[in-house]
């Protein structure tokens, strides 16, 4: 174990102890402490995740005129599941993880008999990079790492080395006498019941690749599985006749915690009840977690499906295209000094004529609506589909700001009328701010930084004449000089990114360009929608 | 087969064949395949060289004019082949006539130069007794191990008849297909030989029926002698399983009897089965490599940990009582050198399933036969339950006492080339039960040296008085496992409804 202290009126300098072993009363002050920038780098490149999925059933019979015993039945099966993970006809099944097809290690078996649960952590003998054997029993978590970490850059939890293990029972155990089969009915005496309790367990367990994979499973896999096993027998017994809690495991890797994190649901709720909310704000505010920022959603959760077409991937779902986050990667705006400020998150980029649906000279605001609407989607905010140009003109029907006559026109929409969208379908408040000039709105940078740095979402600038995305700005106070990240959705040409970063429809546009050309039309006026970041977990 | 005159014999194994069930007993297996595997044709047909040339000569010494019998061997969908190992003439059946005979026409002598298609359709054509054709195949079938099944029907015939025959042949074979549902795949594809003795040939067509009968359905297929048998790899496996089947009330409104509910807990249990990871000599299998390596292949079945299926999704149900299925099964399978290993797995799957289902069936086979005598009834029934009912028909549901239900133990017996057939041993009987089956049902002789017969599984143990608490927690016995240590105690959970948990990390400082 790890500890630390921290003085608060003096130094401010963190001090470590450690403690030896469990039993330990005496604390170690740890003197050699090493900063890392980056640390997810040392982590990832010396370490792996194991992951184990393990559905059990267990019937439980239970006395019927008889309701404590039916409890007692209950935790005794349970401990007879905990006993049973170290039974010598156990079988682990010991594979990697990974969506490539060739150069994956052959899957290796490891048998409960062989499995060793009483050696001390500290006294495993670690193996070496180059510990080559053919026993399984030597094996180390590395065997089953991926060599080429060329295609990986980003190391992350999403992208380290995973090991599936799968938990299995050998039927064919060699015993000295099978005898042949025979079937014995054996009647209840006493009224009984019968319960078949579920249980969904998924661990997932951060390893050293140098520790041999037969000690990962036995004292970091079956731990693992038992603390599960343990939480959700606890959460099931007080209501064990009367309710069936569907609970889930889901691992989660928020920003700012190294490792991935598992947190049960209880899925009989909706995501959105308040029950549910109530539990994911306090483990925000467990965590650390920012409490505007929807973290901890299932559809946050790490997808380890080795499938790269996952249901999770929108684009593929639509069977579009759609290109994501255009302006990673655009040429700087030129703005000497500038501090820029952008959206924060993905977003999808939508423009005329998408999906065959020929709105030019008319649909550029739906466009830039549909480009807000999949802000928050991607951010787990909502999970409506975007909205196609009918269905926001319905919506806007609904509310009775627009006649019914509106449906199907080809009828622009402003800045307003986006908000009245974004408020009925997200339930998402805007600020809007009016300039009565192309001209005043390099005033308006700062509190657009501003929007940028805490809302974090994407603009509209509507008004008198075509409607834009703004993606964020780059503004030196001192110099006033300023340049908008724009996002055309006037392009009509196919999704791609080149021709769309090249002609300009994803790009930086300062004010005044270098010919004198001012991009805000100075005899016009502007409306600029500013949704605001829901206060939502 | 009500009607056909019957002789009770000595040992009610003959009394079993004139029971024709509804062989089409389908288990779960058959219908998911149907979607995944295109049905494919086997294409050419390979026959073991040093067995069908010892028919050969012993048919063409023998001057019948006719015989019948079933092709005993294997329909391989990946490799588009079938292999033949051998024919089991069909036996006379209980009125000693043969299963299949010539009838010849009065017309024979005058009309014999005309030749049209009619008469010579009269001049001679088969009689066969498909009925009992079908019964063979069952009981042979039963005596087969993993990857070897009845897979057609042969005739040595001259050709004349032969060819007035086909759709009668046709019917016979559907009805050996029906007695012996092929229940991995969904072939419904049969082997027909004809072995024609002027002059010696042999011809195989090629039997299917998803329509109605075309000339389409017999389609020839090329058919040569080789070597099959001793380049079969051998695998083996003893299955070790323990089913707790509830018996619950609200099912009482259609009541089951103990054979109707192990009849459903051996199908269900198949599927179970048909996902399991195999383990052969020691490796994971993973692809569908061949296995080259000689000698006996020992195969390990890993089923899901502790996810018992019979407990169905959560809801309460009053429990009658717990019927525990539990034993071993030893079992063989025979797979050709070029098959891919997955075939073996899946050959030693089946024979788990078709064992427990043949024993099942040889038990209520026999219970059927011993319902009219009270006297001849089975050892269990007269074990203090008080009916005159064999106990596979006992309606569990209204069945106060314990009841137990013995499956007879597989035996193995040395059949060609090292390979091995099985048979299924009574409490009662004695091995000269197995040697009149092999002769009677096999066509072989029995086996003369005792010691040659793999005996691997013992007599079931006799019913051991336990609780009803004690066996519906089978694997709660306290005494078995050491609870102690190790074992957490309740952990608090807070909030009941989620919990946070640090991922179980290891980290070495130095």
């Amino acid at each position: 174990m790890i500890g630390a202290v921290t003085d608060l009126n003096n130094t401010r300098e963190v001090q470590f102890f450690r403690t030896r072993s469990e039993n330990s009363r005496s604390l170690e002050l740890v003197t050699s402490v090493v900063y890392d920038e980056h640390p997810e780098k040392h982590i990832w490149e010396t370490g792996c995740l194991l992951r184990c999925e393990l559905p059990i059933r267990l019937p439980v019979y239970f006395p019927a005129k008889n309701w404590p015993d039916a409890e007692k039945m209950y935790l005794r099966a349970t401990e007879a599941v905990v006993a049973k993970f170290k039974d010598p006809q156990v079988v682990y099944v010991v594979e990697t993880l990974s969506k490539a097809s060739t150069g994956v290690p052959q899957p290796v078996i490891l048998r409960g008999i062989e499995l060793d649960f009483d050696t001390a952590l500290s006294n495993i003998k670690l193996l070496g990079k180059d510990a080559h054997d053919s026993d399984p029993k030597f094996l180390s978590c590395a065997h089953f790492c991926l060599k080429s970490k060329s295609d990986r850059p980003i190391l992350s939890a999403e992208n380290a080395d995973i090991i599936q293990l799968s938990v299995l029972l050998n039927s064919s155990e060699k015993s000295e006498k099978s005898s042949s089969p025979v079937a014995e009915y054996i009647p209840a005496l006493e009224e009984a019941g019968l319960l078949a309790v579920n249980f969904k367990l998924g661990v997932l367990c951060y390893a050293a690749k140098e520790i041999p994979v037969m000690y990962a499973v036995s004292k970091l896999i079956i731990p693992g599985l038992v603390d599960q096993l343990n939480s959700m027998k606890n959460v099931i017994l007080p209501n064990l006749l009367t309710k069936h809690p569907q609970l889930c495991p889901y691992h989660f890797n928020p920003p700012g915690v190294l490792h991935p994190i598992t947190v049960i649901y209880e899925l009989n709720y909706g995501e959105t009840e308040m029950k549910q909310v109530d539990i994911r704000k306090s483990l925000h505010l467990r965590l650390g977690l920012p409490s505007d920022r929807p973290l901890l959603r299932i559809a946050n959760a790490l997808d380890f499906s080795t499938t790269n077409d996952s249901a999770r991937n929108d684009t593929i779902r639509k069977g579009s295209t759609l290109l994501k986050d255009v302006h990673v990667g655009i040429p700087i705006s030129g703005v000497p000094g500038g501090i820029v400020s952008l959206i924060q998150g993905s977003y999808e980029y939508y423009h005329y004529l998408q999906d065959s649906f020929n709105d030019s000279g008319w649909g550029c605001a739906y466009r830039s609506l549909q480009t807000i609407i999949s802000w928050f989607r991607l951010q787990h905010y909502s999970s409506i589909d975007v909205p196609s140009h009918r269905e926001i003109q319905q919506a806007l029907v609904e509310i009775g700001d627009k006649d019914a006559s509106f449906i199907g026109s080809r009828e622009w929409i402003g800045a307003i009328e986006l908000s009245f969208v974004l408020d009925k379908l997200l339930g998402v408040s805007c600020r809007v701010i009016n300039v009565t000039s192309g001209a005043e709105l390099p005033e308006k940078c700062r509190e657009l930084a501003l929007h940028f740095e805490n809302q974090g979402t994407p603009i509209m600038i509507g008004g008198g004449v075509l409607a834009y995305t703004l993606l964020g700005v780059d503004y030196n106070e001192a110099s006033g000089d300023c340049a908008f990240l724009i996002l055309d959705p006037h392009y009509t040409g196919n999704e791609d990114l080149k021709k769309i970063v090249n002609g300009g429809w994803c790009g930086w546009k300062k004010s005044v360009d270098s010919k004198g050309r001012s991009f805000f039309l100075h005899d016009k006026f502007y409306n600029l929608l500013l949704p605001q970041r829901p206060n939502m977990v | 087969m009500a009607n056909r005159p019957t002789c009770k014999t000595k040992d009610g194994r003959k009394e079993r064949k004139r029971k024709i069930y509804h062989a089409a007993f389908r288990f779960g297996l058959r219908s998911k395949r149907r979607k995944i595997q295109p049905v494919k044709m086997v294409k050419a047909v390979v026959g073991e060289e040093s067995q069908l040339k010892l028919i050969e000569d012993r048919l063409s010494q023998s001057g019948l004019p006719v015989q019948l019998g079933l092709v005993v061997g294997k329909l391989s969908s990946p490799l588009d082949r079938g292999f033949v190992f051998d024919l089991v003439p069909t036996p006379p059946n209980d009125a000693g006539e043969a299963a299949c005979s010539l009838l010849e026409s009065v017309k024979d002598d005058k009309e014999k130069g005309t030749k049209s298609r009619s008469q010579a359709a009269e001049v001679s054509s088969l009689f066969i007794d498909d009925d009992w054709v079908a019964e063979h195949a069952r009981q042979v079938a039963r005596m087969l191990v993993g990857g070897v099944g009845v897979v057609g029907i042969y005739i040595w015939v001259s050709s004349d008849a032969f060819k007035n025959s086909t759709i009668m042949l046709y019917q016979t074979i559907k009805g050996v297909a029906e007695a012996t549902p092929v229940l991995e795949t969904d072939r419904e594809e049969r082997l027909l030989i004809h072995i024609c003795y002027s002059p010696m040939r042999w011809t195989c067509r090629n039997c299917t029926w998803t329509s109605n009968i075309t000339s389409s359905s017999l389609r020839p297929c090329d058919f040569k002698m080789g070597r099959v048998l001793t380049s079969l790899q051998t695998f083996k496996c003893t299955y070790n399983f323990n089913l707790s089947l509830p018996i619950c009330h609200e099912s009482a409104s259609n009541v089951q009897t103990l054979r109707d509910v192990l009849r459903q807990g051996i199908s269900h249990h198949a599927k179970e089965l048909k996902d399991a990871k195999a383990i052969i000599d020691g490796n994971l299998v993973v692809g569908d490599e061949p296995c080259t390596l000689d000698g006996v292949h020992e195969v390990e079945l890993l089923l899901p940990f502790m996810k018992d299926s019979n407990a169905e999704a959560c809801s309460r149900k009053d429990a009658l009582g717990v019927l525990v299925f539990n034993g071993s099964v030893c079992s063989f399978a025979y797979l050709n050198s070029k098959e891919p290993i997955s075939q073996a797995v899946s050959d030693i799957k089946m024979d788990i399933i078709m064992s427990l289902q043949s024993r099942l069936d040889i038990i209520c086979d026999e219970a059927y036969g011993d319902v009219g005598p009270k006297d001849d009834a089975s050892p269990e029934a007269s074990d203090g339950i008080s009916t005159n009912k064999p106990v596979s028909q006992l309606v569990l549901h209204f069945l106060r006492k314990e009841c137990s239900l013995s499956f007879p133990r597989r035996v193995f017996v040395p059949w060609l080339a090292g390979t091995y057939i099985c048979d299924y041993l009574q409490p009662s009987e004695t091995l000269e039960v197995l040697k009149d089956h092999c002769v009677e049902l096999m066509s072989m002789e029995g086996p003369t040296d005792a010691s040659t017969i793999l005996k691997p599984e013992i007599e079931a143990p006799s019913l051991v008085t336990k609780s009803f608490w004690d066996v519906a927690a089978p694997f709660y016995s306290a005494s078995s496992f050491p609870f102690g240590d190790d074992m957490e105690e309740g952990r608090d959970l807070d909030n009941s409804q989620s919990s946070v948990k640090l991922s179980n990390k290891l980290v070495f400082i130095g």
